[in-house]
């Protein structure tokens, strides 16, 4: 258990992750206004993108762009650039969902007047 | 030229998708002619794939010649092949029936809804043919957010839905990422073929393990897999009639098909340990949502409930057979995967038409709606045979097969399963039945309208597929099998 814990805190990135994982899952799921759910599915969509940006990071690495010189690049200089191409891509995706998810909420708000679940949910019927 | 049929299969509905804004702005009317060709195009497209890939084997097909792990591959073996050709030919269909349903008019909203279509269906055959996991994610997201759109189109109640829909299935794509991301850090690789060779010594390995758990929830909730398929019977009962047909019949067979690539393309099912204990859990949830998903069906009075809840057990059905670890069951349930989507298809087609032409929803409504229409009867006649499991459909080999597979496995539970969900299956579509059939008064039946010709077209389509994929088994499941083969299973 100890050794776990230990192998955590020199990864506090990964807490981070987690934590945010978490407390995303908890409003998406515990609150009842359709906005502060969709700020909850945003913090959880987050969380995945910094765990991908985390698995690229290196210490002492610079950016992946071999300047001028003909020797051979050592892979411990340079970080890796992959993660973060598919960071961006997962970003864009999150923003066309966002985007779709408000298209929605907006219209839900101009048809019901409320964006309470529960009220929203009692109109329905 | 034809080992770029993959590549123009997929672009064919996508360009026409990005074009339909500038062709339908002055007149929305040709919006749906448009959609129609271009889906046309495509299933000729395919279709020519589908022989080509069936004499040359398959094809991978590296997009600007940058070949995998580098580049972008497209895997179009003949599995995918033949799912595309499912897709695009459900396609023509559900804009045919759309076209004959003579649904509310979009007016200026034309141009957004065909353009979500095209978007779908372009999707779909994106994420069949993509052959590294992180692309199968862009092309699942991409399906997603043009079903949630489609799914709002009324409004009203629809919106909450379809706003359900999207809070779920987000929270699945998140996962399904996550996973991939697992997978990633432990391999460094992406791409299917590339995986494969680099996980075998991993397979003990926590992030590999975490990984593939995360992909399955994020997955489950796409294919609403039993405990998590909360979004589905209101989504597809409140989205509109001309639409249900391609949701239900396609996005969620997708992520099943994603699901037996990853299990079987990515993980190797003969190697040792963990593996072993993923597919009995697979083969669990199967199981259960079977058996649980038929039983809920058998509760419903209303039509599109009760065919959505059979749809959340036949998920169950291709799980099992995906869960067999065994080749008699992955070919089964990727065939019993065609034949579903086509059912599938059929009952929404059916019951969009019920409900539109004779007001009939539940199933009391549907006892009194008299309905005397033989290309209803008989479409609902090849269905049901299909969806229980009799002969001559494809429902019936499918089923074999995968009670074959699960007997071969020794899975005595999962075998049960199978045979208990047909029984319950028999149970609800008698009931339909009855009600349908129902001897009326024939005073009531004199001036029942015409059925105009594309809704005709669709259903004696369906029919003629249902029966065409039982008749023509052994080729079909020859087919899957040459996919399969190569896993050395």
């Amino acid at each position: 258990m100890l050794e776990l814990i230990e192998a955590a805190l020199r990864r506090p990135n990964l807490i981070a992750f987690v934590l945010l994982l978490l407390w995303g899952l908890y409003i998406t799921i515990t609150h009842h206004n359709y906005v502060k759910k969709l700020v909850g599915l945003y913090i959880v969509q987050t969380s995945v993108i910094f765990f991908l940006v985390t698995t690229g990071a290196k210490e002492d690495a610079t950016v992946p762009v071999i300047l001028g010189g003909v020797e051979a690049p050592g892979a411990d200089d340079y970080v890796n650039p992959l993660p973060q191409v598919l960071t961006l891509t997962a970003i864009v995706v999150q923003i066309a969902t966002l985007g779709v998810s408000l298209g929605l909420v907006s219209r839900i708000y101009r048809r019901f007047g409320s964006l309470d679940e529960d009220e929203v949910l009692e109109k329905l019927g | 030229m034809t080992e770029h049929l993959p590549a123009l299969v997929f672009l064919t509905p996508l360009a026409t998708a990005i074009s339909m804004p500038v062709a339908g702005h002055r007149r929305p009317a040709l919006c749906r002619p448009i959609a129609l060709i271009a889906i046309c195009c495509m299933t000729v497209l395919s279709v020519a794939s589908l022989w080509s890939v069936s004499v040359h084997g398959e094809i991978r097909y590296s997009f600007s010649g940058w070949l995998p792990p580098i580049g972008i591959e497209w895997l179009a073996d003949s599995l995918a092949a033949t799912m595309v050709t499912v897709v695009s030919g459900l396609g023509v269909l559900c804009l045919l029936f759309a076209d004959g349903l003579g649904d509310r008019p979009l007016g200026g909203r034309a141009v957004p809804y065909y353009t979500m279509v095209l978007l779908l269906v372009a999707g779909l055959s994106g994420a069949i043919y993509a052959g590294d996991l992180f692309n199968i994610f862009v092309f699942l997201e991409v399906v997603s957010l043009s079903a949630y759109a489609l799914v709002a189109v009324p409004g009203g109640r629809a919106l909450v839905s379809a706003f359900r829909y999207l809070l779920m299935g987000a929270l699945g794509t998140a996962f399904y990422l996550l996973g991939v991301g697992y997978f990633y850090a432990a391999t460094g690789a992406l791409n299917i073929a590339d995986l494969s060779q680099r996980l075998p010594g991993l397979l003990d390995s926590k992030a590999v393990m975490g990984g593939l758990i995360f992909m399955f929830i994020g997955l489950a909730i796409k294919m609403a897999l039993m405990p998590l398929h909360g979004w589905l019977p209101d989504a597809y009962s409140d989205a509109p009639a001309s639409t249900v047909p391609l949701l239900a019949g396609l996005v969620t067979k997708i992520s099943l098909l994603v699901w037996a690539r990853i299990l079987y393309w990515v993980m190797q099912p003969s190697a040792d340990g963990g593996t072993l204990t993923i597919f009995a859990l697979v083969t669990t949830f199967g199981i259960l949502a079977s058996v649980a998903g038929a039983c809920l069906a058998l509760r419903q009075r209303e039509l599109k409930r009760m065919f959505a809840y059979g749809g959340i057990s036949h998920v169950g059905l291709v799980l099992i057979g995906v869960g067999q670890a065994n080749e008699t069951g992955l070919s089964g349930a990727m065939y019993y995967l065609l034949n579903d989507a086509v059912m599938q298809c059929s009952l929404f087609v059916l019951a969009g038409f019920l409900a539109l032409r004779y007001g009939a929803s539940t199933l009391d409504e549907l006892g009194r709606a008299h309905v005397r229409n033989p290309w209803a009867i008989v479409t609902f006649v090849a269905v049901g045979l299909g969806m229980v499991g009799l002969p001559p459909t494809g429902g019936f080999f499918g089923k074999l097969r995968i009670l074959l597979g699960t007997l071969e496995a020794d899975n005595n539970i999962a075998a049960a399963a199978v045979v208990l969900t047909t029984l319950i299956t028999l149970g609800y579509f008698a009931q339909v039945f009855e009600k349908l059939v129902r001897a009326g008064s024939d005073s009531a039946s004199a001036h029942q309208p015409e059925t105009p010709w594309p809704l005709r077209a669709t259903m004696a389509a369906l029919v003629a597929a249902i029966v065409g994929l039982g008749i023509w088994n052994d080729q079909v499941v020859g087919l899957l099998v040459d996919a399969t083969a190569p896993l050395g299973m």
